[in-house]
Parts: structure tokens; sequence; C-alpha cells
């Protein structure tokens, strides 16, 4: 009755039948929120199935709008044809940074990748001949002509098809062999390897997926706002993006939709209160991290028939090696 | 010659600074095995408790430095509590964010506390700022005053180390956690005591700094990065590394800012951060056994 599968059609169903009814702010909220979903599962491909910590997301989010932007302005393509060339360019440099990846893992993964974003930051900020420096440029007027409907509605559409085509997408990658090569590389690299799995072919895959996802998100951004700017691609971005695969489960495709809807929704709650945002996402992380690892999805599954994902469940948390540990007879260290 | 001299100084200035961050962040490595992503915002929120201290409630600078120092030390010390103590030690992944976390509730509180007086808040010189000459060389007594005070932290800390019990203790910790613990030295306390203690030395540095530069909520990260670019130039896991790789960094950032353009500054560490991690992951100064990175 509450399965997944029911809940999620509701809110499909929701989603398609209420933006006639709804004004200009709830619909600009609500194409917000498809956005969020599209990365959010992009990037749970790639931390939450494929175990691979990067924080470039934000990064490839910016490399979408900007392309999708930059070739509509200086070349007057029409917004049909950059649009996917924003989501493949994402796509290739995602692609290309899983390198490095191969070389490392974990902590050092995560650093690089920050110090990735870092440099993009720099380009969008000091490449001033193309992409307008710090002040960032407007795009050009979306317009939908064939077809009688207004631009906000028309992206918002879109926004929704594009969610569910690559939602179910997802949902029958990670359910395939590519999905559980995913896992058994989360799992452990040197077991995976040793079951015949590319390493280096599962990791570009992951990381150029997470980059389509972010990229094609990015151009609906761009077309969203018809504004890019450097700020809106920065770590700030990267938190954002990071607490809602936190927040919503990671390892679960329909996990990144809720935490999608509950990160977006809070922070329009939160809006013009900067420090306090990143007071509140900087305690979600936390938070999340130390007493609800699975996210909201774990709570579902426990509590609800139908939300089970027995493959791809987060891996349970290891219990502590019971090492003995006597009272020290020497002083401790700090009194 | 006079542009080459002044650039070369204040690359050794910063890079001093750098230097003192990479410290912070590979003492915790080397006790714990993490980074410590929420060092750079020690180093920014310390900065501005001892500006409070000194400009608004006119403490003397030493005794501001001092207790800059404390809260540097006692974060640290929270930030093991909350974000690594209760952590299983597999999972990178939760350790990482946990430490990530506090890094944004530490920025967005000091955005809360102090941005809204101005967005960037001038320390005041504690010497002169007129430079001086010294043969050929141009000299700001600021930076002298920096690169002494990087000296004695860095000699206190060899210090801390070599001759007291506790410093022994992290040393052994450092080793071999397990056979520390089986000598009865109570690693929890250890890890503990190396996490604040990197954070004291971020504070520390950034007390250094604040005379020298603007203070404001993002200048955490930058820090953290490049003090993440000096540590693993100097292969993680040492300090007299980190210490020369600070140094290189700093004085390859100004020569590169003096001569090229000033924007490229702030493009150094990801350039060194690829370079090394991808071709030479065990730093400048471990020339044995290959890591796993």
């Amino acid at each position: 009755m509450f399965g997944r599968r029911n809940v999620m059609l509701a809110l499909l169903a929701l989603a398609a039948i209420a933006p006639p009814f709804a004004n200009g702010y709830q619909i600009f909220v609500g194409n917000l929120v498809l956005i969020y979903i599209l990365l959010s599962i992009g990037l749970n491909v790639l931390v939450g199935y494929a175990g691979q910590l990067a924080f470039a997301n934000a990064a490839m989010f910016g490399i979408g709008a900007y392309t999708t932007g930059l070739l509509q302005v200086h070349f007057g393509w029409p917004f049909w044809a950059a649009f996917p060339c924003g989501g493949l360019l994402a796509a290739a440099v995602g692609t290309a940074l899983s390198l490095p990846a191969l070389r490392m893992s974990g902590l050092y993964l995560a650093l690089s990748t920050l110090a990735f974003a870092q440099a993009t930051q720099w380009v969008f900020l000091h490449w001033d001949a193309v992409t307008f420096g710090a002040g960032g440029f407007k795009t050009p007027h979306l317009s939908f002509d064939p077809i009688p409907i207004s631009k906000p509605l028309g992206l918002y559409y879109l926004s929704l098809i594009l969610a569910v085509l690559l939602y179910i997408f997802a949902r029958h990658m990670v359910a395939s062999r590519v999905g559980r090569a995913f896992v058994a590389v989360r799992d452990g690299e040197v077991a995976a390897e040793s079951l015949g799995i590319d390493l280096l072919r599962y990791k570009a895959l992951a990381f150029g997926i997470s980059g389509l996802y972010a990229g094609i998100a990015g151009g609906l951004y761009s077309a969203l706002l018809n504004f890019v700017a450097p700020e809106g691609y920065d770590l700030f971005q990267m938190i954002i993006q990071k607490s809602t695969i936190v927040v919503g489960g990671m390892g679960s495709v329909a996990g990144s939709v809720l935490g999608a809807a509950a990160i977006i929704l809070l922070l329009e709650l939160l809006r013009e209160f900067k420090g306090v945002q990143e007071i509140v996402f900087g305690a979600l992380l936390v938070g999340f991290v130390l007493f609800m690892r699975g996210g909201l999805v774990s709570v579902l599954q426990r509590y609800v028939r139908g939300w089970d994902e027995p493959l791809h469940a987060v891996k349970p948390r290891a219990e502590p090696a019971p090492l003995p540990n006597p009272e020290p007879q020497t002083s401790p260290v700090e009194k | 010659m006079l542009l080459f001299s002044y650039l070369l100084m204040s690359g050794v200035t910063t890079g001093a600074l750098y230097a003192l961050v990479a410290l912070g962040l590979v003492v915790v490595n080397k006790a714990t095995g993490v980074i410590n992503f929420a060092q750079g915002e020690f180093f920014m929120f310390a900065g501005f408790v001892a500006w409070t201290l000194h400009v608004q409630f006119g403490m003397n600078y030493p005794l501001s430095f001092l207790l800059a120092v404390v809260v540097g030390f006692v974060l640290g010390a929270l930030t093991d509590r909350i974000a690594f103590r209760p952590i299983d030690k597999n999972d990178i992944v939760s350790l990482v964010l946990a430490t990530v976390g506090i890094s944004f509730m530490l920025k967005g509180l000091a955005r809360v506390i102090w941005g809204g007086k101005a967005d960037y808040l001038s320390f005041p010189p504690i010497t002169s700022p007129d430079p001086i000459m010294v043969g050929p060389i141009m000299v700001i007594p600021q930076q002298l005053a920096v690169l002494a005070g990087t000296l004695i932290i860095m000699l206190v800390f060899a210090a801390f180390f070599r001759l007291t019990r506790a410093g022994k203790m992290m040393q052994a910790t450092a080793d071999n956690a397990r056979a520390a613990r089986l000598v009865g030295i109570r690693t929890d306390h250890i890890y503990t005591l190396a996490f604040g203690t990197g954070a004291a030395i971020a504070g520390a540095a950034a007390v250094l700094t604040a005379p020298l530069t603007l203070l404001y909520p993002d200048i955490g990260f930058t820090f953290f990065l490049k003090g993440f670019a000096a540590a693993v130039l100097g292969g993680l896991t040492s300090l007299p590394g980190a210490v020369l790789g600070g140094l290189i960094v700093g004085v390859v950032e100004s020569l590169a800012g003096g001569y090229i353009h000033s924007s490229v500054m702030e493009l150094s560490p990801f350039i060194v951060i690829m370079i090394v991690l991808v071709f030479k992951p065990t730093g400048l100064l471990s020339f044995h056994k290959a890591r796993r990175v």
C-alpha cells in the first residue's frame, strides 16, 4: 500500500497535475526540487553505489550550466542544441576525473576532487573573455515555440520528464550487472577485481554517469534562473548536494528523491540566512552520519513494507573489533 | 632584485603559515589516519576569537594569542568527541562527511556572529607597518614577527614530541596503535589530544596571520587546501616534510603571483596536489616503501 512504487507513483501524479494550479514561486521551487533530484541521483550512483567519495559534483553542475549558457551566448546556438552538449561535456570531464581516482581512494580522492572543484571555480572566475568572470552572465530567454506553453511551466515539465526518465534509468542500472559491479567496487576493490570486474571501466562509468546527471541538471538550472555566475557552483552547492544523499539515504535511488525534496524545502525556508543555512546543513551531515547512517530511506525500510533494496542496502556498520581495554595502571595523559 | 627579494620574503612568510596549518593536519593524520577537513575552520574561528578579544575587548596581543590557542584546542577536542570517536574507523565516507559537517557549522557560526559587522575584518598590526631595508632586501617587520612566531611554535612542538610523556605517547600511538594500547596507553585520549593539538597549532597560525591579512569566514578553506598541499608534498606523515612543503608552496605561489599573474596564486594548491598525488604519492621526504593512497 505504502510501498515505494505506490508512493513514487503518487508523488509523480501530484507533480504532474499540481502545476497549473500553483503560483509562480511554487512552480519555481518544484522545478528546483526536480533539478536536485537529478543531481542527487547522479551523486548517489557515484558515492552511494560505487563508493567513490568525490567532491566535484558541484563543478560538473557548473560545467553543465556554463556550457549550456555560453554556447547560446557566444555562438547563438538554440537551447535545444546547447543543452545536450552541456550534459555531454560534464560527462566527459567526469570520466576524465576518474583517472586520478584509479590511483587514489578514500581521503585522497576526496581532497584531489575538492582541489579540482576549486580549480573549476578559478576558471569560471578568471577566464573573463569567455565566462564573463565573477559577475556572471544572463542566458537568452527560453521559448517552447511550437508548443503553446509558458516558459516556467514548459521548463517544469521538461525537468519532470527528464527526472522521471533518468530515475527509471538509474533504478534499472543499479539493479543490473553494472550496479552490482559498482557495489562490489565499493565494498572491496581487490575482491571486485578478482571477480573479473574491470576497475578502470566501472570507476570511469560511475564518474561519467554522475557527470552526465549533474550536467543535465546544470543546463536546466541555467534556464531556470536565466543567469549563470560562479558562486552558484561553489563549496556550499557541494554541501547541499552531499546533504541530499546523506539525508535521503546513500545507496538508494528512491532515497535521493526524498533527500532532494527535503533539502530544497529546508533551503527555501532558510533563504536569506546564509550563516544559518551553513550551520543547519553542517549539523544535518554530522547528525545523519552519527545517528541515521542510512538516511530517511532506512527508516522507511525498517517500518514500512515494500521499501527494501536488499542488494544495495548501505553497508551495515561493522562492529568494532572487541579489543581488550583494561584500565591503565599508569596515569592517563590528561587529567 | 628588489621585486624578487620582496616576493621571496613574502613567500617564506606565507609559506611558514601554510607549514603551521600543514603541521596541524599531519599531527592528526599521523595519530588517527584521517584528514581533518575542519582544520581550516579552526584556523578561521580562532582568528575571529583573537580579533574579538584584541580589538573589541582591548586585551593585549599575547594574551589574546594564548586564549585563541586554547579555543582552538577545545574546538579540536570537541571535533574528536563528536566527529571521530563515535564513528566506525573503517567507514571513510562517514569520517570525511562528519568533519566536513563540522567545518560548515563553524563557518556558519562565524558568519552569524561576525559576518554582520563587515565582510572583511582587519586586525591591527602589532609592529610598525613600514618596510625596513636590510642590505638590498626589503623586509616588513610584521613578516619577521610571523617568522619568529612560527619558528617558536615549531620548536615548542618538537620539544613537546621529544621530551614530554604525552608527546612520547602520541608518537607510540602513531607508530602502532594496538601495541600502544597493549602497553597501557589510552589511545582514545591520544586521539583527542592529537585533534586538540592540531587545532591549537591552526589557532596560533591564525593569530600570527591576522595582522598580515584580513579575516573573513571563508578564509579557512583556502588555508586548508594550501596546508593540505603542503602536507601532501611532505608525505602527509612527516613533520619536517610538512614544514618544507609549506615553504615550497608559499615561495612558488608568491613567485608565480609576482611574475605571471596574481590570480595564479589561487591555483597553486590544485596543481601541487594533483601532481604529487598522481605521480609521487609518497611525498618528497619519504623515499622508501610505496604507500597505497
